[in-house]
């Protein structure tokens, strides 16, 4: 209970409040041809930690993976109605939402709740049409837009800077006749999202216990890059058919304090 | 998840009554009205409420517990009150907040069971559907903001498999091996995941029992709200069993060594 | 042929004991008075013809408008009761806008057909004691054509709220010979100008009067401009290579 100090004389307003906060923090990173969308699986109240497992990543389609968090109620909710608009695209069109639809169809969902909105920041990654790895980003009435990479919840505060820092190279020179690259290699960028998570979970009380992270490979992935993928403890993988993209999953813990 | 049903569902900082009094003493006056609102009341605040629900995975299915108290404020109005309702054959519902909400909740189920029966298709409700349904309703109704005052802890055992899971007036959802509602999330969850995790699959009923009991009668020293009856549902393959009301054993001795706060400072 | 029919053609959903909607057969028959549409599709884009008919020499031949524009990616023919075409297309057109709004992508040339096709049953329904929106079939058949990721590709849809895929196909008061010199000329590797010619050479057989830039009306729909309508000047340069 918040034993704060009572106003006297002052009027206090008790009306139900229909949103909480669950903590948690997730995060996505795009690459030349795949992406990595990552969460932890703590879900907690205030100081009580209600599970040390509560999923806030999803597979969408066989090339979409959507990662929500703020309030919890709301991104099950959420990601329940997105998943019953794909099936329905799916019967109406005969194929899958391409994921640049599906980050539209975030947008108009998310902004049909403009005046009671879903309490919940959306990151979307996956592949493009044009086999290039993407990231899409919302706030909870749904601006969007594409980027590179993002961090939301409730350590973005610490993570963000430091993928600005590493994806974008922000506040770095590159050496004199060099330039940064563009985008990272797998095996860096899964080092990346693990570093971020394990950092978030030493400073921040409402992160920890377990790392999801979801990997999309587009077609024609290289073999040497799914054995950086492989190499890592905890993959299993998702994919459903021979000659699409590819998706993994990485399980793994962090620290439960 | 804040102890005192009140505050459930209020803003953080929201100023309180730190003594949870008020169902009698400080109904809300102030709340801003719309031309409309005169019609319509919508629930702002449990009236008779019940306290922590703990619920814990064992070997052979779902243990849980809690109290026979329904309290007014802090009047303990209604001793003999079930908090445990068996849904179907396979699932235990266990509430804390508004228990006439509950007892509403538990129409509405009764109600779902025997439609279900009627179809007569061989298809049965099991804990996972109980919960989910739950877990609907319950957002739905926070949705319309007016919210059905309870959290609840779902039970159940069927096909071969333990479910336990939880769900609140927010719509809010979770499962774990150790689940506690109310003040026992602060009291009893702690002891529950030290007596549970990583046991889940050795713990015999009888160990499980124990632990519950050991769990009940902490809380029953610590929380003020609470009752030394209470009842201890067992949901295993053989069905649901909920016991007659029980007594805690408690021994007062230990408080005499008590010091640091209260009248012994010294 | 009609006279056999007694009472089972006075409400629009009711079926005849043989299991036939009459209402709905006599609103194909409907289709079969409208003037003669042409569609062609090549793997460059789609040919859409329609013959214009000037009834009367005072009649500004400009204001017939039998083509029409759905989408930027989509058009669409029509012949029968060109004036129930406006509805459909409407809702089309609707539906086209809806669909990029709201999936920020082209929608499909099924999807459009199928859309038109689900208003095109929609007649005689009506819930509890409400008014029925629509008291008959639409008496109008239409040729949707248009490119989507699948290619360049033609639709037929008519009054039963049937859709199908055709490489060429004609309706209308001629389109029984139209049909069958589809079928002896359609080949699969043709270009856009051969299926502007076919077309028109199609529509010419079936004419009663003499062909001209006036009396027909040509469109296209190709991957690099869209849909466009032939303006009387290019109109004029095809009927010559015809």
């Amino acid at each position: 209970m918040q034993h704060s100090p009572s106003v006297h004389g002052q009027p206090q307003q008790r009306q139900f409040n229909p949103y909480s906060d669950n903590g948690g923090t997730i995060l996505a990173i795009a690459g030349a041809n795949f992406s990595v969308i990552a969460g932890d699986t703590r879900q907690s109240e205030g100081y009580n930690i209600q599970t040390r497992y509560a999923p806030k990543v999803f597979r969408l389609t066989d090339k979409a993976v959507l990662a929500t968090n703020g309030f919890a109620a709301d991104g099950n909710m959420f990601v329940k109605k997105v998943r019953q608009r794909l099936e329905w695209y799916r019967h109406a069109h005969a194929k899958d939402m391409p994921l640049r639809a599906i980050a539209r169809l975030i947008q108009t969902m998310l902004y049909a709740r403009r005046f009671f909105p879903y309490y919940v920041y959306n990151i979307l990654g996956g592949i493009e049409e044009d086999g290039s790895g993407a990231v899409y980003s919302f706030d909870p009435v749904g601006s969007y837009e594409r980027e590179a990479c993002r961090a939301a919840g409730a350590a973005s505060s610490l993570v963000q800077p430091f993928l600005d820092n590493q994806i974008y190279f922000r506040n770095q020179t590159p050496a004199p006749g060099t330039s940064h690259p563009a985008h990272l290699p797998l095996a860096h960028v899964l080092s990346l999202v693990i570093d971020s998570f394990t950092s978030a979970t030493e400073r921040h009380i409402e992160v920890g216990d377990g790392l999801e992270m979801y990997v999309v490979l587009a077609k024609g992935t290289t073999a040497l890059q799914v054995q950086d993928l492989t190499a890592i403890a905890g993959v299993t993988e998702l994919t459903t058919t021979d000659d699409g993209e590819r998706l993994f999953v990485v399980r793994r813990n962090l620290k439960r304090d | 998840m804040d102890h005192h049903p009140t505050n459930w569902g209020r803003p953080r900082n929201d100023t309180v009554d730190p003594y949870g009094t008020y169902p009698i003493h400080q109904r809300p006056t102030n709340v801003p009205k719309d031309a409309f609102a005169a019609g319509i009341q919508h629930t702002q605040q449990p009236i008779v409420t019940g306290t922590s629900v703990l619920g814990i995975k064992f070997k052979d299915g779902i243990m849980m517990a809690a109290d026979n108290l329904a309290s007014y404020g802090s009047l303990a109005r209604f001793r003999d009150i079930q908090r445990l309702h068996p849904v179907g054959e396979h699932t235990v519902l266990g509430a804390g907040g508004d228990m006439s909400d509950f007892q509403y909740i538990q129409g509405i189920l009764d109600e779902l069971m025997i439609d279900e029966f009627a179809a007569g298709d061989g298809h049965t409700l099991g804990p996972a559907e109980v919960h989910n349904y739950l877990s609907e309703l319950m957002y739905a109704r926070r949705s319309k903001m007016n919210p059905l005052w309870n959290s609840l802890l779902v039970g159940g055992f069927k096909d071969g498999k333990r479910f336990l899971a939880y769900v609140d007036l927010l719509g809010t959802t979770y499962s774990a091996s150790t689940l506690a509602t109310g003040y026992g999330s602060h009291i009893a969850q702690p002891l529950l995941r030290r007596a549970v995790e990583g046991r889940e699959d050795t713990l015999t009923e009888d160990e499980a029992r124990k632990i519950l009991e050991q769990s009940m009668q902490v809380l029953f020293y610590r929380d003020a709200r609470s009752l030394d009856q209470y009842q201890i549902a067992t949901i295993t393959a053989k069905g649901v069993n909920i016991s007659e009301s029980r007594k805690l054993e408690t021994s007062w001795s230990f408080a005499e060594g008590i010091r640091g706060y209260g009248a012994q400072t010294q | 042929m009609f006279l056999t029919r007694s009472e089972y053609d006075r409400g629009v959903n009711t079926f005849s004991p043989e299991g036939r909607l009459f209402q709905v057969e006599y609103a194909m028959e409907a289709i079969k008075l409208g003037s003669t549409t042409v569609g062609i599709r090549t793997p460059h884009g789609v040919i859409l013809a329609v013959e214009k008919r000037v009834h009367s020499p005072l009649l500004e031949s400009s204001s017939i408008e039998k083509i029409m524009e759905i989408d930027a990616h989509l058009g669409c023919a029509m012949s029968g009761l060109t004036a129930d075409a406006r509805t459909m297309i409407d809702h089309a057109r609707v539906t086209a806008q809806n669909h990029s709004f709201t999936y920020d992508e082209k929608i499909k040339v099924e999807s459009v057909a199928q859309a038109v096709c689900d208003l095109a049953l929609r007649f005689g329904e009506s819930v509890h004691d409400e008014e029925a929106m629509m008291s008959r079939p639409f008496g109008v058949a239409l040729l949707i054509a248009g490119i989507d990721e699948l290619g360049p590709q033609l639709y037929h849809t008519d009054p039963s709220g049937t859709s199908m895929r055709y490489d060429a196909k004609a309706i209308g008061s001629g389109s029984e010979a139209a049909q069958s010199e589809l079928q002896d000329k359609w080949h699969k590797q043709m270009t856009l100008q051969e299926a502007q010619i076919l077309t028109l050479r199609v529509l010419k057989q079936v004419m009663e009067e003499k062909l001209d830039q006036h009396n027909v009306q040509v469109a296209q729909v190709t991957v690099d401009k869209g849909f466009e309508i032939l303006d009387e000047t290019s109109l004029k340069s095809v009927i010559e290579l015809m």
